[in-house]
């Protein structure tokens, strides 16, 4: 190749990259970036939103949302939801990929798996709400099935309860789709691994341990970070099975998805945008700081095969 | 019982004269809807409306008003553009577009949500002039069927002073019980005679209260409305507003109030479940008749009614209602109320059709839709209402009683995180008997203070 052809092609590259490029980069700034940008310069400000105008006041928003049991319990719970969620997600779709490569109708089993995934999270929310339900003359499904074996009835969706409940449903209503993206890596691994591994005698926990995980690894940690995303804005599953559906939940319930909306068209409420966006930057905080987190701790060197 | 209520009323509206037409009495649902158009009292000059409503085109309010707009329009020849939005229009439809041109003429929904939506945003306009407009009874003014206290009372005060919203609806709360099923109830005239009541429930293996304990403000009736009749209408919201917190140990109606609440929690007279609910599991339970009372709104009725209608099998309840007593030592007969009704933007296009429209609803003959086919209260003291509402309308009319809002418009102070952070957690702890009164007011003290520091 002469180094004129070469020059050639990088003008080629370089005419075409704006036009390329451009476009996302546009919509990207004006619907992701502008917006991020925006919402943390209002958590400096007070705003009802339409009708008045947004007055600085410095720190006050994070004041009033500190100053707030709502946004406390608020966090803490979403903390929940992604760490002990996160975790019973992520135990439960690898005990499948351990079990399922090796089942006959596996196609089949993942795709029942993945069905509480297209079920809107308020349609499911809803339907656990009569699951859960207690009532000592017409127990819902859960405490009938308790009451069979003889144990006392259990007051699910009491506000201090319900928190757990969530947790629950959410990784029943998660695991299908990361146990998805995770056959999809399994699946790419070569046969003759496993057949080796079998040759040498390996148990199926070996087998996950020395071939599945480290082949797996990079797309474990995408998937991770999936998880971070849409575990902190967990909302509407809240809204419908901790509470009547129509208000708010008591706030123990609360999580900082729901914080967000209340607080913006919450039941009777003047809107505070400014605390709103407050909350909106703790969230991309908490997303940034796991993210990053998870990263580092995921950090290996990529394995080619 | 309907002459007698209407003469009580005429006397609470402070308007002396008997009505021209003399008895009215209440069509049926399907009647109403036959009712011919009364003439309109006032024409306005312009010839367009439009309205957001609160209600949907199908529920009872939606099929009322739509047949009063089609009247307004045989009558003034006024087009009203009408678009059926929901609960939620005020936060999701209006106040979104109140930095815009396109802002609706006429709006809706309670006193409480239009101040904290739209009045705290400059966003409506006063209007004491309607109090003038004829409604088309005879030479009576808006001013004179309503009744005073439906409209006039602080909660319903622009930065001016003016009244902003004029009122259609009237809910109000108190005691439900089934005739049927809890026989000869006097209602009690002391705090421990209610207890007996419930006493008398559980005796006969029934639970005494359903509460469906996952709406914080459900909750909170039992404490409001004792705490009102002894500090009076306004007392709560002062206590609310007390920076320092120290209102709630100084003033000792509090902890009485509480004690009783206490009473209730400690007694197991609350239904078993009623703390893991959902909304409306427990009511309907009530309505099932596992429970003999059920505090709630004055829209109990239509709501279990039409739980068992579309539970079939027949059955039916015949509902009473009763006051809360007087407890020991209090000096404020109070009733909560939380009136509903019309607001004009401030940046309306028409605001005289918008108003002209306000006044035609509140005609005799067209607001009797609101009772006869959406089974509510009405702001017109002489407007009969269907049985089941007998008894709450008497007490509501009583012009002895003092009027005041759903636990005194604390719900919306400060955006609602006042009540969200201190009073609904701790009401909440001392309706499940896991403190007692006096930690109630405590902690009401200390984490009211602490709130307000965060809080300016």
């Amino acid at each position: 190749m002469t180094s004129a052809s070469l020059g050639a092609h990088q003008r080629r590259r370089r005419r075409i990259f704006w036009p390329f490029v451009g476009p996302a980069l546009l919509l990207y700034v004006l619907f992701l970036a502008l917006p991020t940008v925006s919402a943390v310069v209002l958590s400096f400000t007070s705003w009802i939103g339409a009708g008045g105008t947004p007055v600085f006041n410095g720190l006050g928003s994070y004041r009033e949302l500190f100053g707030e049991e709502a946004f406390y319990d608020a966090f803490v719970n979403t903390l929940l939801f992604l760490v002990v969620g996160g975790v019973g997600t992520f135990v439960l779709a690898f005990l499948f990929t351990m079990v399922l490569r090796e089942m006959r109708g596996n196609k089949l089993i993942r795709a029942i798996l993945f069905f509480p995934n297209i079920v809107a999270p308020v349609a499911l929310g809803i339907f656990l709400g009569f699951v859960f339900k207690f009532n000592p003359t017409k127990q819902g499904l859960a405490n009938f099935l308790i009451g069979t074996l003889g144990l006392p009835p259990l007051k699910f969706l009491q506000p201090e309860h319900v928190t757990w409940v969530v947790v629950g449903a959410l990784i029943w209503a998660s695991a299908g789709f990361y146990i998805t993206i995770l056959m999809a890596a399994v699946d790419r691994i070569p046969a003759y691994l496993y057949e080796d591994a079998d040759i040498a005698g390996a148990s199926p926990w070996q087998k996950f341990r020395y071939v599945t995980l480290p082949l797996t690894w990079d797309v474990i940690g995408i998937a991770g970070v999936l998880w971070t995303i849409h575990a902190i804005k967990i909302f509407e599953l809240v809204f419908v099975l901790a509470g009547p559906g129509t208000y708010s939940p008591p706030i123990n319930a609360w999580s900082l998805g729901l914080y967000v909306f209340d607080r913006s068209f919450g039941a009777g409420g003047t809107p505070q945008f400014g605390v709103v966006c407050a909350c909106g930057v703790v969230m991309i905080a908490l997303v940034s700081l796991f993210v990053l987190a998870l990263r580092r701790l995921m950090r290996r060197e990529a394995i080619e095969y | 019982m309907v002459a007698a209520s209407a003469t009580l009323a005429l006397a609470a509206s402070g308007c002396g004269g008997s009505g021209e037409s003399g008895e009215f009495s209440l069509p049926t649902a399907a009647g109403y809807f036959k009712t011919a158009c009364p003439k309109a009292a006032v024409k306005p000059a312009q010839k367009e409306l439009t309205y957001w409503s609160m209600w949907t085109k199908d529920e009872p309010q939606g099929k009322v008003l739509q047949y009063v707009i089609n009247c307004f329009t045989k009558q003034t020849g006024v087009k009203v553009d009408v678009q059926w939005l929901g609960r939620e229009v005020l936060t999701q439809n209006v106040a979104p577009a109140l930095n815009t041109d396109k802002v609706p003429d006429l709006i809706d929904q309670d006193v409480t949500k239009m101040q904290a939506a739209v009045v705290a945003a400059n966003g409506a306009q006063p209007l004491q002039d309607v109090l003038a407009m004829k409604t088309g009874d005879g030479d009576k003014t808006v001013k004179d069927v309503l009744a005073k206290t439906s409209w006039d009372f602080p909660g319903n005060r622009e930065k001016s002073g003016k009244i902003f919203l004029v009122p259609y609806t009237i809910l109000t709360n108190g005691w439900w019980y089934n005739k049927k099923q809890v026989k000869n109830v006097t209602p009690p005239k002391t705090m421990d005679d209610l207890f007996a009541l419930f006493d008398a429930a559980k005796k006969s293996g029934k639970a005494a209260v359903s509460q469906d304990g996952d709406i914080d403000t459900y909750n909170i009736y039992y404490f409001s409305q004792l705490a009102e009749r002894y500090v009076g209408g306004g007392g709560l919201m002062k206590a609310a507003r007390d920076k320092t917190g120290k209102s709630w140990t100084s003033d000792p109606g509090f902890l009485k109030a509480a004690q009783y609440v206490e009473r209730l929690a400690k007694g197991k007279y609350l239904i078993d479940g009623w703390d893991a609910a959902k909304f409306p599991q427990v009511q309907q339970r009530w309505a099932d008749g596992e429970s003999d009372y059920l505090f709630v709104g004055s829209w109990g009725p239509s709501e279990t009614r039409e739980y068992l209608n579309k539970q079939g099998g027949g059955q039916a309840i015949d509902y009473g209602s009763f006051q809360m007593p007087m407890p020991q030592g209090a000096t404020h007969d109070i009733i909560e109320q939380k009136p509903i009704g019309f607001s004009v933007t401030a940046k309306a296009k028409n605001p005289d059709a918008a108003k002209a429209f306000i006044a035609y609803f509140l005609n005799k003959k067209m607001l009797a839709g609101i009772p006869a086919v959406a089974d509510n209260l009405t702001p017109r003291a002489d407007l009969p209402v269907p049985a089941d509402l007998k008894d709450i309308k008497k007490a509501f009319d009583d012009p002895k009683k003092e009027h005041v809002l759903f636990q005194d418009a604390t719900d919306a102070l400060n955006g609602g995180t006042w009540a969200d952070n201190v009073l609904f957690p701790e009401n909440n702890a001392l309706l499940k008997g896991k403190i007692t009164a006096q930690q109630f007011v405590d902690q009401m003290a200390s984490k009211s203070a602490a709130y307000w520091k965060s809080h300016h």
